[in-house]
């Protein structure tokens, strides 16, 4: 059973940031609701209201714009993404992401913003979107700001966010349109299962980023990689920006041997 | 708050409490309880439906979000007293044993088959990696989605001998 919260449905953004200005640290937000629902259920969250975001008219949904970027908003799942003809054209890296999170039920829920404000450490979005330089554009009722990933997460399920502010939409710059890139996920099953350790690489005109989940309190960027550096290089900057742990699932040493194996993988297969 | 949603081709208004979830709202104030609780997490997709046209775990959707929503559920498979296409291939090929995952599973296969009309193993595989099944092992859920989906040529004898393997 789920404890009793209010449930409120703004229709206009002007609406969502007054609800959110009102009731703060009290308020939830609502999208596909994947961890919400179950956060609730288990007791971690236990907000007085939930505000359910999916008919407010005046929020983005996902479009590309060359000359913007990709503009994911906080409505879009991740099945919409992975369907869309930009994101399969020009932006590789998070379909890969995309199609390793959770089941195919799921991602017709989930929300690429709902994945990353939920600041797991193994969150499968944001290794793809740290490579690939999205930015992230907070509101609130007080106005707008432009946070870059590498600097959004804070901690474990800790993010810069304000009680008041909602993560709007994601934009990925269009410099990064036409980055080659791919995602190793170690689980313990083929289907679908939390991250173990999951490592991102990208490469673009001779740079090489890489995008590493839980292996720290938060996903972790790394750069200063070149395509013509040894792979040495890589994994050894992976090695010093990581501080994996041992928990149920796997041990420390196990974490930083698979992401030194998925980086050496990854080297050779994303040309 | 009260909302009106369609189930199975039937309307239905009630009035609803914002933390019922939509699973809890169709077995208990509808009486559809071919859908199941298993985990109540995501995890095990017993609790599948469709819902305008998507399969999702009614576990984590609050009935107030289907306001206004087509939601298609294990009920609605089989018309007249007549088994679907899906169903008879399960009861053929022994793919429902306790019968506790089959509501959801039948609703992913019948997604998976919407979408994708002749899935290979590898994509039948994936369309049903939300939904668990304890029993079977999953190979007789395999092939009764390949004979449902006319990619068994001779009789359901044949499958048992091994045809999956090169499927």
């Amino acid at each position: 059973m789920l404890h009793e919260f209010e449930y409120a449905r703004p229709a206009t953004r002007a609406e969502l940031h007054e609800l959110l200005a009102r009731h703060g640290k009290a308020a939830k937000i609502l999208a596909g609701g994947t961890d919400l629902l179950v956060n609730i259920r288990c007791g971690v969250s236990k907000p007085a209201i939930v505000i359910d975001i999916k008919k407010v008219r005046d929020l983005p949904v996902i479009a590309w714009n060359p000359k913007v970027g990709l503009v994911i908003g906080p409505g879009a799942t991740i099945n919409e993404v992975l369907a869309h003809p930009a994101v399969h054209d020009h932006f590789p890296l998070l379909s890969e992401c995309g199609h390793d999170l959770a089941s195919y039920q799921v991602r017709n829920r989930a929300t690429v913003i709902g994945n990353v404000v939920n600041a797991s450490p193994c969150s499968d979005m944001a290794p793809a979107l740290l490579c690939l330089g999205a930015i992230a554009i907070v509101s609130s009722k007080r106005g707008e700001r432009e946070v870059p990933f590498s600097e959004f997460f804070t901690g474990v399920k800790k993010t810069v966010l304000l009680d008041d502010e909602i993560l709007e939409r994601i934009v990925v710059p269009t410099a990064s349109a036409g980055a080659r890139g791919s995602y190793h996920k170690l689980k313990r099953i083929n289907g679908h299962d939390l991250g173990i350790v999951g490592v991102a690489l990208m490469k673009k005109e001779g740079v090489v980023a890489l995008g590493i989940s839980s292996a720290a309190p938060t996903p972790v960027l790394v750069e200063g990689i070149r395509e013509t550096d040894a792979v040495e290089k890589a994994v050894a900057a992976a090695r010093s920006a990581t501080s994996p742990i041992s928990d149920l699932r796997c041990s420390k040493e196990y974490r930083e041997f698979m992401i030194e194996v998925f980086i050496r993988r990854l080297w050779a297969e994303v040309k | 708050m009260r909302i009106t949603l369609k189930v199975n081709g039937g309307t239905y208004t009630r009035e609803v409490e914002g933390h019922r979830t939509l699973l809890r709202f169709l077995r208990e104030d509808l009486g559809f309880t071919g859908t199941k609780e298993g985990c109540g997490a995501g995890e095990c997709g017993a609790c599948t439906v469709i819902m305008d046209g998507k399969t999702v775990n009614s576990c984590m959707v609050l009935a107030l979000e289907a306001d206004g929503a087509n939601v298609e559920t294990i009920e609605g498979e089989a018309s007249a007293g007549k088994l679907s296409v899906i169903q008879e291939a399960f009861d053929r090929h022994h793919a429902v044993q306790c019968g506790y995952c089959t509501g959801g599973m039948i609703m992913s296969v019948r997604d998976l088959l919407h979408r994708n009309p002749k899935p290979s193993v590898e994509e039948i595989k994936e369309g049903i990696e939300g939904n668990f099944c304890r029993c079977t092992g999953y190979q007789q859920i395999i092939e009764a989605v390949l004979d449902a989906s006319g990619q068994l040529g001779e009789g359901p004898g044949q499958v048992r001998e091994g045809r999956l393997e090169h499927a």
